[in-house]
């Protein structure tokens, strides 16, 4: 006991020699992933929200931690080419730098990645409307750019389609798509309560995503006619999508009602026995 | 009334040991799906349907045979055989698979699903 | 026919005295109390997650490609697989609930006194095999939450200056948590650990019984046992036997720990496996609020709290040297803590610090 103290001082003077104290603590500390505080460099967001920025292009970085692009993890570089990690070399061109591109240039920016829906765009009348006289809506028009969120049947409405033509057949195209949208809605409601029940959800997410991508898809191609013949099809796709999370959701209930009958017989054998403990003896 | 419960006890722990240990019994025919040789001309690729899952058969010109599942190891969006540039590709985040299902560029973590395949004659049979 | 497979067995081990002297007429102190349960729940425990493990070990593949997959087939598809698994799981945290409850439960009753240090200290380490075990096994799943809070408990030893990183390292197997660490995780926790605490139990329980058990210090006068100066076994022929009066006792206390277990299962089943327990570990993504295990919370919001991460691990190391050799430090003839009001607030201000520690992780 009368050791503990002259060996905890004698403890802390290599300790204080050892540290710089604050600031070395927060820079190793904070920037283990461990501290739990993930502080990664980028350096096209360390300019880009800098004071050397112009101020409507100093909220770019901001808008873009708004968007479902950086919750799924891209950002600058796999849109825009370019190194993240080396400033003097962030935008240049042997990084891949391809800058920003022009209004007839989005869709087969944005399609380097999203191939099937730039091949459906490229298809349909506001594709062709862009490419010919470079008059015409672009992925940005509806999606945004550096604030693109996960795609809904909301972004077609009214006040955005007005801009350029009547809403008529926009409306059409809508309605043929809302039930579908819907039952989708509700299927990914049902997924996520699921996992909160500690369900793993891997293979009908992967199904209701297919589902989705493929419907959303057929948006593009504007072919209202197409959409109504489909619809039948994707109806089925996600009824048997929601069968098996209806069995999943009985196998949960099956599983709380076992374990909790396994508790209560073992809870009735604590009484018991705890009365034959009590019994007096002979 | 100890003994019952006792006997239920053992009872629910028994049985239920006994069908996690259990075999899952015999490989299920019904989930074995054969096709004639010539349904896929060289270079093609055909889709099935394969134990509930989209799959497809490609013809290789000079390598046979070939079964994938076509869900994307990424989020599951269906890929397709491009003969053109003999690749697999997923249309919706441009994944790129090899004939051998390995991943090329994109985003997927995990290599495409190859299912097993065997010729019998004149017949393909997948699973 | 039952007398004749006793008679049969009589006749070579002399079963009818092994009975008497082991069972009937051992006897316990006579004012015994439900704590002394608690070693016999522990060790039952650590069986059960002996038998779960083996029936695990069937189904489970230990390759960091397929070790998240095959979990989650047992979790959905292998009949009953599930539950072995939660028993598994939430076993392991009532293990150490009631390792740590008994720990607790002697050092109040002054049960770590001469004769008896040399238990304590093989307890103490039985208590940091346990903690090995927790670790290791946590691991093995590979889920996010498996992948990232061990990765923050093999970071921690980095903090000793030279020797930091090659233990790190040691226990990685590979700069980063790789399935390096996988593999040699999962052979600490099925081979090498399981031998080493089955060895220490077989020691703690020769000493406890070689010893005798002690009594409580409360109530009743304590029997001339003090000062201790020759060897001879503690016996206490006024007390209850052992069978049937204590051991029904201990599966009382058994019964009640298993109908919690299954209430946790039932009605709680995600509260030790929590979403990022059911995403595959991705080493390039870490979660956003990554936490060690809840007995590690105290621990590691106290070196959260320490600016100096040597000092921090340091006063780890001390505080677990302080605890391995208690019994050294604390020699005093006294052996009922209310009467030893300094020992009484030291002990109470360390399980409520400890409490405190681990909430404070966990909200923080």
């Amino acid at each position: 006991m009368r050791y503990i103290l002259p060996l905890f001082i004698l403890l802390i003077l290599p300790s204080v020699a050892q540290a710089d104290w604050k600031e070395q603590f927060e820079k190793e500390f904070l920037t283990r992933p461990w501290a739990g505080v993930q502080v990664q460099r980028n350096v096209c967001i360390e300019c880009h929200s800098s004071e050397m920025m112009k101020p409507e292009d100093r909220d770019i970085p901001r808008k873009w931690e708004t968007s479902w692009h950086s919750q799924n993890g891209i950002s600058c570089h796999n849109c825009h080419g370019g190194d993240p990690n080396d400033a003097e070399n962030a935008m240049s061109p042997q990084r891949g730098y391809v800058g920003t591109p022009k209004p007839a240039q989005i869709p087969e920016f944005c399609g380097k990645c999203h191939a099937g829906i730039l091949k459906n765009f490229l298809e349909s009348g506001h594709g062709k409307a862009l490419k010919t006289s470079g008059k015409g809506p672009n992925c940005v028009t509806c999606h945004g750019s550096h604030t693109v969120q996960k795609a809904s049947i909301q972004i077609i409405n009214e006040p955005l389609c007005t801009k350029c033509h009547s809403y008529g057949r926009v409306k059409e195209m809508r309605q043929a798509l809302l039930l579908t949208e819907n039952r989708m809605n509700e299927i990914e409601k049902s997924l996520k309560e699921l996992k909160t029940e500690g369900v793993f959800t891997e293979e009908e997410d992967k199904s209701l995503f297919s589902t989705q991508a493929e419907f959303r898809i057929l948006f593009h191609t504007e072919d209202v006619s197409l959409v109504k013949k489909r619809t039948d099809e994707f109806a089925h796709k996600l009824s048997s999508i929601q069968a098996k999370i209806q069995k999943t959701f009985e196998e949960i209930k099956f599983r709380k009602n076992f374990s909790a009958f396994l508790m209560m017989i073992f809870a009735g054998m604590a009484i018991g026995f705890g009365l034959l403990a009590k019994t007096p003896k002979e | 009334m100890l003994t019952l419960l006792g006997l239920t006890t053992v009872g629910s722990i028994v049985y239920p040991l006994g069908r996690f240990l259990a075999p899952p019994g015999e490989k299920d025919k019904s989930k074995q799906i054969s096709l004639k040789r010539s349904e896929i001309p060289a270079g093609e690729a055909k889709d099935i349907p394969f134990a509930g899952m989209p799959a497809m058969v490609i013809n290789l010109p000079g390598r046979g045979f070939v079964a994938f599942s076509r869900v994307c190891s990424h989020l599951g969006c269906l890929v397709d055989y491009d003969k053109v540039r003999n690749r697999i590709f997923c249309p919706c985040h441009a994944a790129v698979f090899d004939l051998e299902g390995n991943v090329v560029t994109g985003p997927p973590p995990r290599p495409l699903q190859k299912l097993p395949l065997r010729v019998e004659g004149e017949s393909i049979v997948i699973g | 026919m039952w007398a004749k497979i006793k008679n049969w067995l009589e006749i070579r081990i002399g079963l009818t005295e092994l009975i008497q002297t082991q069972l009937t007429e051992y006897r316990v102190p006579k004012n015994i109390n439900l704590f002394y349960t608690l070693g016999f729940v522990a060790l039952v425990f650590f069986v059960l997650q002996v038998v779960t493990g083996f029936f695990l070990l069937f189904y489970y593949i230990p390759h960091s490609e397929t070790a998240f997959r095959s979990v989650q087939e047992i979790m959905s598809t292998v009949p009953y697989g599930w539950l072995v698994r939660q028993m598994h799981v939430v076993g392991s945290t009532l293990m150490f609930v009631c390792v740590f409850l008994h720990f607790i439960a002697v050092f109040f009753m002054g049960g770590y006194k001469k004769p008896r240090e040399l238990t304590w200290v093989v307890g103490t380490f039985m208590f940091f095999v346990t903690i090995v075990f927790c670790l290791s096994g946590y691991l093995l799943p590979w889920s996010q939450m498996s992948y990232w809070a061990t990765t923050i408990a093999t970071t921690m030893p980095t903090a000793f200056p030279y020797i930091g990183d090659m233990v790190g390292n040691l226990m990685k197997g590979s700069p980063q948590v790789s399935g390096l660490t996988l593999n040699r995780f999962f052979a600490l926790h099925v081979t090498l650990l399981p031998l080493i605490l089955v060895i220490l139990i077989g020691l703690h329980l020769f000493l406890v019984r070689r010893i005798g058990i002690s009594s409580p210090p409360f109530g009743r006068a304590e029997e001339a046992e003090r000062p201790w100066k020759k060897y001879h076994h503690v016996s206490h022929p006024d007390g209850h036997p052992f069978y049937p009066d204590f051991v029904l006792k201990e599966v009382v206390m058994l019964m009640i720990f298993f109908a919690l277990m299954f209430f946790i299962i039932s009605f709680l089943p995600t509260l030790l496996l929590p979403e990022e327990s059911n995403i595959a570990a991705d080493p390039f993504k870490t979660p956003a609020h990554i936490k060690p295990e809840w007995y590690f919370l105290a621990p590691y919001q106290m070196l959260k709290i320490i600016p100096n991460k040597f000092l921090g691990i340091s006063l780890q190391i001390i505080l677990s040297l302080l605890f391995i050799l208690w019994p050294f430090l604390d020699t005093k003839e006294e052996v009922n803590i209310l009467k030893r009001r300094r020992l009484l607030a030291f002990f109470v201000l360390g399980v409520f610090l400890w409490v405190v520690f681990t909430i404070w992780g966990k909200v923080s």
